[in-house]
């Protein structure tokens, strides 16, 4: 949901307008609206990548077989930050959070980056739905699986999981829709909710229709995704386990320009990502902490695959795929200042067939990270990061070559304004 | 199935559900809260603290189990002035307890009961992780636990007016004994009137004003910051024109800089408890004060 300038020229106009009630109790202004100032807090995430490849060759890799259409999925559209070589502008996220009244809280993220403004979540919660119930509606992150519903600031490394930037993209999931979740009345965390989606996410369940040499597949009709999760968590002395199951399924529609993209073709199916997580984080004392957490997930498609080949023309035939990886991740704080943490990325199952021939296509997709942090404070960090990307594939005539590459990031994080508080 | 079997069942059922009865839920985000909750609300109320009390009461790691307790809860007692701000809020949000949240009367801040010291005119991260509303940690101060019992008491009538007569009355016994402790207290710490001393975070503060004992200087930079070797020296050269009877060191944050500072300069090193639980020994609310004062004065 990219939108140009317009929005974010019409944002900071209306808080340049906000800002200058703040200053209206000292003149004893009888209108002044200042306590009612929603908490803002502003986001600046940026880097400096150095990496052994350049750019164009960079943003030609393939990740493959990670789309419903075509070869694979370019690099570049994994990514949402550390794009480029060298100095990088990921976003500067604006967050606005208030009571809106005894019925109802509101909060909104947005993203603004060079590429343009997109409203990364603005969502309304219930604040007075009785027995453990609330309802959230809006725009806003998927509470599937572990990594899926935190903000990328939140994260222990620069770059998502490769199973989560494989299977949602590297924004995520984030959807238009409602959430119904239920607390159960125990003495541990469970917690049940439903998500009713639009279905939008490119990588997964898209929604848009395309025309294939005279047939007309038709655009999904929202709501066409339906996200279900279970969270149970319980404390052992000093360590807490945090455990879930998620499963999304919906309507795909992988649309492809197939008159112009020569060897593209389009999808129009279902698919269903499932998901398993735990984490453990055991705290030695009010500073130090291990935490190990793990994500499994698994994606499977069917539908009719559309392709245009130069010798055989208009083609239809029936396409599945399933796909299997996790991410393995370690963090360890070892003063106020000082985090280190190592993860592992394999997607170890790859499969894709059309008309029930299996296709080649490589497996065990592989990536490792490692990461070292500084905080100066809570409101500011910087981070080096280590990759090792075997993930990443070029294409010839059907012939994919892995092309390795390595990576190292500076990420520079900063916060300004609301005391963002920690999520576990 | 067996009978046996049965009985297992049901056991565990009971086990992970909360028995259901007649007390009041009430959750407290700290254990000295929860202590004082006890002494007014007697067997009327079912009590338990989030954080433990050997943690740093700034940066509680935000359990979801904490979200299982809010959600049930008919009470939430917090310290306020911010000292929660780092992970209360989301919790409350996803407990999503109309009981309990902003803005609803199971919702008690103690700091509204008590003045408060240092309250900034102007505030500025520049500063460090500055408590905005004022220095959070009034509960240090033994004689502002008689407007907090008291503020407890009245909400407890508020929610439970069956039980008004009772918190009436166990206030009434808690403010006895705790008048007599504080006499005994306040003779004890009265010949630290006048003696300068040191913090590692600004814990203490109530404490030291209220018996007049002089802050010379904190270990840590600025608040939540620490130290840098620079400001350590400063505050050694701070220290050679005074004369420091005490370091008082919390329990959480790392102890090397004043344990540099106190051996060379000869200086008592006292780990303070901040809470309950913090040491063995403070493991209560009378218990806690008592060891604080015993701590001060032992030599
Ligand atoms: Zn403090």
């Amino acid at each position: 949901m990219k939108i140009k300038f317009l929005p974010s020229i019409l944002l900071f106009g209306a808080l340049a307008v906000a800002v200058p009630l703040t200053g209206g109790e000292g003149t004893g202004n009888p209108f002044a609206q200042a306590k009612f100032v929603p908490d803002i807090s502003l986001i600046l995430d940026s880097s400096f990548v150095i990496r052994d490849l350049e750019d164009p060759w960079f943003s030609d890799l393939f990740l493959p077989g990670f789309s419903h259409a075509g070869p694979g999925v370019r690099a570049l559209e994994l990514d949402e930050a550390n794009v480029g070589k060298g100095f990088n502008l990921n976003y500067a996220e604006l967050s606005l959070a208030s009571v809106v009244d005894p019925y109802f809280d509101l909060f909104a993220v947005f993203h603004l980056s060079p590429e343009g403004f997109e409203i990364e979540e603005a969502y309304f919660s219930t604040r007075r739905l009785p027995a453990g119930l609330q309802i959230k509606g809006g725009k806003f992150l998927s509470q599937f699986g572990r990594i899926n519903g935190q903000h990328s600031h939140y994260w222990d490394f620069g770059s998502p999981p490769l199973v989560q930037s494989a299977f949602f993209g590297g924004g995520g999931l984030a959807e238009l829709g409602l959430r119904l979740s239920w607390v159960a009345p125990l003495n541990i965390f469970l917690q049940f909710a439903v998500e009713i989606l639009q279905g939008h996410n490119e990588m997964s369940f898209g929604h848009q229709g395309f025309d294939a040499g005279g047939i007309s597949i038709a655009t999904v009709d929202g709501p066409g995704l339906v996200v279900a999760t279970v969270k149970s968590s319980f404390d052992l002395g000093n360590l807490t386990v945090l455990a879930g199951i998620s499963s999304a399924s919906g309507k795909s529609r992988w649309p492809a320009d197939l008159e112009n993209d020569n060897g593209a073709s389009a999808f129009a199916g279902t698919a269903a990502v499932f998901g398993a997580d735990i984490t453990f984080k055991y705290l030695f004392d009010s500073i130090r902490y291990l935490s190990l957490q793990t994500e499994v997930m698994g994606r499977t498609s069917r539908g009719d695959r559309y392709g245009l080949e130069v010798v055989n023309g208009w083609s239809v035939c029936e396409q599945r795929s399933r796909q299997e990886g996790f991410y393995s991740q370690a963090v360890a704080r070892l003063n106020k200042r000082l985090r280190f943490g190592a993860r592992l990325d394999l997607i170890w199952k790859n499969d894709l067939s059309f008309a029930g021939m299996t296709q080649a296509l490589p497996k065990n997709l592989m990536r490792y990270t490692a990461m070292g942090e500084w905080n100066p404070t809570e409101f500011s960090r910087l981070r080096l990061q280590y990759t090792y990307d075997r993930s990443r594939y070029e294409e010839s005539g059907g012939i994919w070559r892995q092309r390795p590459v390595h990576e190292l990031t500076l990420q520079v994080n900063i916060t300004i304004g609301a005391h963002g508080a920690h999520a576990f | 199935m067996n009978m046996k079997k049965l009985i297992l069942i049901l056991a565990a059922f009971a086990l992970a559900f909360p028995l259901i009865g007649a007390k009041l839920q009430v959750v407290t985000t700290y254990p000295y809260i929860a202590g004082l909750t006890e002494q007014v609300g007697g067997d009327r109320v079912d009590v338990r603290a989030l954080a433990g009390g050997q943690w740093d009461p700034h940066t509680i790691m935000a359990k979801p189990s904490f979200i299982a307790k809010l959600r049930r809860a008919d009470l939430l007692i917090i310290n306020g002035a911010q000292l929660e701000i780092g992970w209360l809020p989301p919790l409350l949000n996803q407990a999503s307890n109309p009981k309990v949240n902003v803005g609803a009367r199971g919702l008690l801040d103690l700091s509204r009961s008590v003045k408060m010291l240092d309250v900034p005119d102007n505030v500025s991260r520049a500063h460090g992780d500055i408590h905005p509303d004022g220095n959070p940690h009034y509960y240090l101060d033994p004689h502002n636990m008689l407007p907090l019992a008291e503020a407890i008491a009245a909400k407890l009538s508020e929610l439970d007016g069956t039980g008004v007569q009772a918190y009436r009355k166990n206030l009434a016994d808690f403010r006895v004994q705790w008048n007599a402790k504080l006499e005994e207290w306040d003779r004890r710490l009265a010949d630290l009137k006048g003696a300068m001393v040191i913090e590692y975070h600004q814990n203490y503060d109530y404490l030291l004003r209220r018996y007049g004992i002089e802050l010379l200087g904190t270990i840590e930079l600025l608040p939540g910051i620490p130290p840098t070797s620079r400001h350590i020296q400063e505050l050694e050269a701070k220290i050679d024109n005074a004369s420091v009877r005490f370091i008082l060191q919390d329990v959480y944050n790392p102890d090397e800089a004043s344990r540099h500072i106190a051996t060379k300069h000869h200086i008592r090193l006292i780990k303070l408890p901040h809470d309950i639980g913090a040491v063995r020994e403070a493991d209560g609310l009378f218990s806690l004060f008592e060891e604080i004062i015993r701590r001060l004065t032992h030599d």
